[in-house]
């Protein structure tokens, strides 16, 4: 199964870091393709420009920078995102790469009546490794907007039926060394099973 | 009231810039003090630095890259959003401004890991939004945006603070009729500020 790790995170030697690393890991212990997309590191541009949306409606968006980005969605049949919950929700970046990657025309396309037609249903499963600062309960009652956002906003334009998988490590700014390496093992036995 | 206006479309001939500046326009009209910030137009960057990042939680320090914004929120008494809504959220530049801008030291405190909120000067907000789909579809999508302002901002700000969230759906269906009776909403919530 080929899989795209979406990594989001600023700081090169976090947490989060380690999570990618112990996710990429495990899916070649599977025997499985990875490919990993850093959005920090390759400085994407998650603002939609003037020009993307006037034509968001005229076809797949042209910009250069895109054309890896939407190669990269064809390609995959899982996608694993790792990221910082940051205000219960996505990180402006990769909030972002769904805006002008996950556009009309490459992800869905537009019926009759605003009807949505899916393009992504060679995608069979979504997985989202995450860190909040949060309790599970505080996430729980602001509705988790990050989590939503991709599971159920996504996924409708994925394969019928695509799997999914939500980790996520609470109240990270008390974790200690052992609740870290704890959810390492968790990442590694869910992904492996994934 | 000092009220900031958080703006963010990139279209200057779209629906959105055109209630963004009848937002402006009436309550400039009603005797308010307008803070327009309109994000595309300030070129602001929605990307949390490594930084910023690492000094996150040093109250006072963490405001350094952003002090200019981080000055007008503390100004404004009340605060407008006005966005259209993308893949069940806000755009990325809005998301951003809250990433960076609502800081520790600003709109919370940190106390033993928990968010205590403090952005006590903050007495009303209002959102005003566009949707693609249905309310029904957003409501099964969790309607991200409409919880973000309704229960995380609101609970951010000054207890019992005013609150509104007018939002057009099925944007993409939409007609002159429907915009008219929209605009029309928006407009009297803005002369009643």
């Amino acid at each position: 199964m080929r899989f795209l790790v979406v990594y989001c995170h600023p700081v090169p030697e976090s947490f989060g870091a380690a999570v990618r690393d112990t996710a990429l890991q495990t899916i070649n212990a599977r025997g499985d393709e990875a490919r990993l997309i850093d959005l920090y590191a390759e400085r994407f541009d998650p603002v939609m420009s003037a020009d993307e949306r006037r034509n968001y409606n005229d076809g797949p968006p042209t910009e250069p920078d895109l054309v890896s980005h939407i190669e990269h969605l064809k390609w995959a049949e899982a996608i694993l995102f790792v990221y910082p919950t940051w205000w219960y929700g996505l990180p402006a970046m990769l909030k972002g790469w769904f805006d002008r990657v996950w556009a009309r025309d490459v992800a869905f396309t537009l019926g009759e009546g605003g009807r949505i037609n899916p393009l992504m249903t060679h995608i069979q499963k979504l997985g989202i490794i995450t860190t909040c600062g949060a309790p599970w309960w505080l996430l729980f009652l602001m509705g988790q907007p990050g989590r939503k956002t991709i599971m159920r906003g996504l996924r409708p334009l994925c394969a019928k039926g695509c799997r999914t998988m939500f980790l996520a490590h609470y109240l990270m700014d008390v974790s200690t060394a052992a609740t870290r390496e704890a959810f390492l093992e968790k990442v590694r036995r869910k992904v492996t099973a994934f | 009231m000092n009220v900031l206006v958080l703006y963010a479309h990139p279209v200057e001939t779209s629906y959105n810039a055109e209630l963004h500046r009848l937002i402006v326009e009436r309550l400039s009209a009603g005797g308010h003090t307008v803070d327009d910030c309109d994000l595309y137009a300030e070129d602001f960057d929605p990307r949390l630095t490594r930084e910023e990042r690492l000094i996150y939680q040093q109250e006072g320090d963490n405001t350094e890259s952003v002090r200019e914004y981080v000055e007008r929120l503390r100004q404004a008494e009340a605060l407008v959003l006005s966005f259209p809504v993308w893949n069940y959220g806000y755009p990325a530049i809005l998301k951003g401004f809250f990433d960076r801008v609502f800081l520790p030291g600003v709109s919370f405190h940190l106390v033993d890991g928990k968010a205590r909120p403090m952005l006590h000067n903050v007495r009303k907000v209002v959102a005003v939004t566009t949707y693609g789909g249905s309310r029904l579809r957003a409501w099964l999508m969790g309607d991200p945006p409409r919880k973000i302002v309704g229960r995380l901002m609101r609970s951010t700000v000054k207890p019992g603070a005013g609150y509104a969230y007018l939002a057009h759906y099925k944007m993409n269906l939409s007609t002159d009729a429907t915009r008219a009776a929209f605009t029309e909403k928006v407009r009297r919530t803005m002369d009643a500020f």
